[in-house]
């Protein structure tokens, strides 16, 4: 049942609903004059209650003059840009790799407000087809310079059956209070094995959404890892749909939070087809007085028999004051499946850290080691020498306080 | 005479507001393995994590003197590098940490606290082949995370080869014959005596009389409620296998 009285609207909708009117998405704008931004009572919604998080919507951003140059360095990587929502032309592209723009959005619609806003107002699309065994990490190196502007980019990705690559979009650009909206919708064909790494490293005074749509054909393999680890509000939303028999997907995702950062990762994993499996592995960390949200939701069809699904969120608090908050949803149609979810929170461990003082590590380095160690599961698995050193690299960035 | 490598006076710990070291004294001279014996619960592991420093313990009275100085008001990352080194009862697992990486960083977190350089990677890696072949620690092992889903035997293989890496001056070895068959007993004890130099002194926590046949030590000290109440030859290691140790209960009170 739909509320029908009014909402009153606060100067972030009045703006929202201007611009999606100017691009001409009048549903868009709509919804969005009836129901307002989603507040807590909206399921998905909950714990990051946009119409008190979210204030005003920037203007659209303007063509970019400058650009700060990419925030993360993979060396070896292909890096293409989009700037301000403007994909920029790239170095010659590598062998199997496909650049093209199309226009407009790229998500599947839903009763989200993120992603119909995406689908509104997203205009230049940048069309990956990635094809053959892929050795170069593509990276698609996002930013939002100049003034605070509201920016919605749009990526699609074809990856072709028996095809393997790794994909890196990073997030960042000037510190201004910024509004991106960043959608990506990833398609894996037969047997494709893919690896999906999304890291924001937007300067504090931004909010970041990003809308990630995955479709897994039969025997395809996805990993993704989406680390939050930049903006004052983050939150991205991960929707892998599994779609042929075989296909698996590990959905890792990391909040790095500090002081007065709000960072979500929320998950809706559908096993549309029998025998498929997926593995969601979440993981927070916090200090300060600061907040991360982790929802995961494992929808399993009718007839996905034998479905095998386990959603995981593990959470350390390196200070009091911080809040970890964990969803897990199951939604289950069919019987013969082994699907479950757990969550765990803590601190640093008293015992293991004794045992590295010990051995003569001081206290700041040992407790490095064990942060580390706690995330390793996350990162290990990335296989790219490169790109793995980075992102170790910003999570030591991260500890140091940067 | 020289320094005593550790001299323990009159040290009083509690924990939880519970008195559980009660006035231990002992001094090791250089060179020297004592062996403390004593049942179950009468504060053997207390005496050892004070020694280290865990926090967890409030020192009431007391000092320990390393090689003369006085440790109480330093970090147990202070005291490791000035010599001291626990071979715990119970090592710890942990998970996502490499083994070589945490080898690698204590060895060079004590040569930086001691002025030395740090360990070249072929030098680190020379050196870790060395202490891992006299214990039985191959290859495989050292790929695993710290300590996780080693048998009980390889935890204690692997707390004897840090102490080969670490060279302390002064070990002490918690229980370390608990939980190892004889085959991993002696592989253990091989290691432990390898490092008796002469200079090297070791502190041996143990319950059972059987460790001492296989490292045997220079003085025996029966630990009863929370202090020292008889020391003497290894011999009294024997009485103690024969008699039990109900004659020293009451003893302390
Ligand atoms: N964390 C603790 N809190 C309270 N009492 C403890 C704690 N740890 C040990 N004790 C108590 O201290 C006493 C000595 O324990 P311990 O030093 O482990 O003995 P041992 O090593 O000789 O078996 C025991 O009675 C034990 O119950
Ligand atoms: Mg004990």
């Amino acid at each position: 049942m739909r509320q029908t009285f009014p909402v009153r609207l606060g100067a972030a909708e009045e703006s929202l609903i201007a611009q999606l009117k100017a691009a001409g998405a009048d549903q868009a704008a709509e919804r969005v004059t009836v129901a307002g931004l989603p507040t807590r009572r909206v399921e998905a919604y909950h714990y990051t209650d946009l119409k008190t998080l979210l204030r005003a919507i920037p203007p659209l951003a303007q063509a970019a003059n400058e650009a700060s140059g990419t925030a993360l360095r993979v060396p070896g990587a292909y890096a293409l840009s989009i700037v301000n929502g403007a994909v920029l032309n790239a170095a010659t592209a590598p062998e199997g790799v496909k650049v093209g723009k199309t226009h407009g959005g790229v998500l599947t619609n839903r009763d989200d407000v993120i992603v119909s806003v995406s689908n509104a107002l997203a205009t230049e699309t940048l069309s990956l087809d990635l094809k053959g065994a892929i050795e170069q990490v593509v990276q698609i190196d996002h930013r939002i310079e100049g003034e605070a502007g509201h920016v919605a980019d749009a990526t699609k990705i074809f990856v072709a059956d028996d095809s393997s690559v790794v994909v890196l979009e990073t997030f960042s650009g000037s510190d201004a209070a910024h509004v991106g909206n960043h959608a990506t919708y990833l398609a894996l064909g037969k047997n494709a094995v893919v690896t999906h790494v999304t890291i924001d490293l937007s300067g504090r005074a931004t909010s970041h959404f990003a809308t990630n749509e995955y479709h897994l054909a039969d025997g395809a393999q996805l990993r993704t890892l989406v680390i939050h680890a930049g903006a004052g509000l983050a939150r991205t939303h991960l929707f892998p749909k599994m779609e042929g028999e075989g296909a698996h997907a590990d959905v890792t995702g990391l909040n790095l939070v500090s002081d007065g950062q709000h960072s979500d990762i929320t998950m809706e994993t559908q096993h549309a087809v029998p025998y498929t499996s997926s593995q969601p592995l979440f993981k927070s960390i916090t200090r300060g007085r600061s907040k991360s949200v982790v929802q995961g939701k494992l929808i399993v069809a009718r007839d996905a028999q034998k479905t095998d699904a386990k959603f995981m969120h593990q959470g350390l608090m390196l200070s009091d004051e911080a809040e970890i908050l964990s969803k897990p949803e199951l939604e289950i149609y069919a019987d013969d499946v082994v699907c479950g979810h757990g969550s765990t929170c803590g601190k640093l461990d008293e015992d293991s850290l004794f045992y590295l003082l010990s051995r003569g590590i001081p206290k700041a380095e040992a407790e490095t080691i064990l942060v580390r160690g706690f995330i390793a599961e996350l990162i290990d698995p990335i296989e790219d020498e490169a790109l793995n050193e980075a992102l170790q690299g910003i999570v030591d960035g991260w500890l140091l306080g940067n | 005479m020289t320094t005593p490598v550790l001299e323990i006076r009159n040290l009083h710990a509690r924990i939880e507001e519970r008195e559980i070291l009660k006035g231990v004294n002992l001094v090791i001279p250089q060179g020297e393995v004592h062996a403390i014996m004593g049942r179950n619960g009468s504060g053997k592991s207390t005496l050892s994590y004070v020694l280290a420093g865990k926090e967890d313990y409030e020192v009431t009275e007391g000092e320990i003197l390393l090689n003369g100085e006085n440790i109480l008001e330093m970090e147990p990352h202070e005291r490791a590098a000035a010599g001291l080194f626990l071979a715990f009862q119970y090592p710890i697992e942990i998970p996502g940490v490499a083994t070589m990486t945490f080898l690698k960083a204590a060895i060079n977190a004590q040569r930086k606290a001691r002025g030395e350089g740090e360990l070249t990677t072929p030098e680190f890696m020379r050196a870790v082949k060395e202490a891992g072949a006299q214990l039985n620690v191959d290859s495989d092992m050292l790929k695993r995370p710290l300590n996780v889903g080693f048998s009980g035997g390889e935890k204690k293989r692997a707390e004897i080869m840090q102490m080969a890496l670490l060279k302390p001056s002064l070990a002490v070895l918690d229980e370390t014959d608990s939980g190892l068959d004889i085959d991993a007993l002696q592989v253990v004890s091989k290691g432990v005596n390898a490092l008796r130099d002469g200079k090297r002194s070791m502190l041996v926590i143990t319950h059972y009389q059987r460790l001492l046949n296989h490292i045997v030590p220079d003085v025996v000290h029966v630990f009863s409620d929370g202090r020292i109440v008889e020391s003497g030859d290894k011999d009294l290691a024997l009485q103690l296998e024969a008699k039990g140790y109900a004659d020293y209960d009451g003893q302390a009170a």
